[in-house]
């Protein structure tokens, strides 16, 4: 006797679905400024999540840890200790000695 | 594409009919010709042996499915071979009139 096999004939086993296949849009992190540029009070450098760059001079964090500049000048980014980097805008006039 | 053929001897009684390969008429679960032609296949054979009390010789790939080969041995009580030809004659209309509205995915061919 045959089990009543109703898929007797069906070409192979179904391959189970998957509640995955989602995920939310790119949040367009990362720099927005680049090194030498000039800049103005309130403008954003570096957009982040926790602080992979550190407000350096003139620079503040904002709620979502982005980076932004209090003055005008130019960017420069640049080292803090052994490992970490920071972000600073120098008035031009400084900024040329630099 | 299901491939069947059916096998007739001098007196055109079926004695012996074979099924090869996969409907892939939808996905797996949904494949409707494959489920008619499932069930009429295997009705058939269950029911030579419970109804027609006949041992026919059963060849099929139970674990990968799309095959199932059936050969009737000859038969002196006249009941069961009449009862089992019924069966057997049942199960060969009902697969051409399927080939008929699905010939993309069944092909049938008689030997008499």
């Amino acid at each position: 006797m045959l089990k009543m096999n109703l898929q007797f004939f069906s070409a192979h086993k179904g391959t189970g679905s998957t509640s995955n296949g989602r995920d939310s849009a790119g949040r367009r992190l990362g720099s927005k400024v680049a090194d030498g540029q000039t800049v103005k009070p309130g403008m954003i450098i570096y957009r982040q999540r926790g602080t992979h760059i550190y407000p350096g001079k003139n620079v503040k964090r904002g709620g979502d840890d982005t980076l932004f500049a209090l003055t005008d000048g130019v960017v420069r980014f640049e080292r803090k200790g052994r490992h970490n980097k920071q972000v600073s805008v120098y008035p031009v006039s400084e900024a040329v000695a630099k | 594409m299901i491939r069947i053929i059916f096998d007739h001897n001098d007196h055109n009684d079926i004695i012996s009919f074979k099924l090869m390969g996969h409907a892939n008429s939808g996905k797996y679960g949904q494949d409707i010709v494959c489920a008619a032609v499932s069930a009429l296949s295997i009705s058939t054979v269950n029911s030579l042996f419970k109804i027609a009390n006949i041992k026919p010789k059963v060849i099929s790939d139970d674990v990968n499915g799309g095959l199932l080969n059936v050969k009737i041995n000859n038969c002196s009580d006249q009941l069961k071979h009449d009862r089992a030809q019924t069966l057997l004659l049942n199960l060969e209309n009902g697969l051409v009139d399927i080939s008929k509205n699905y010939g993309k995915y069944i092909q049938l061919k008689i030997n008499a």
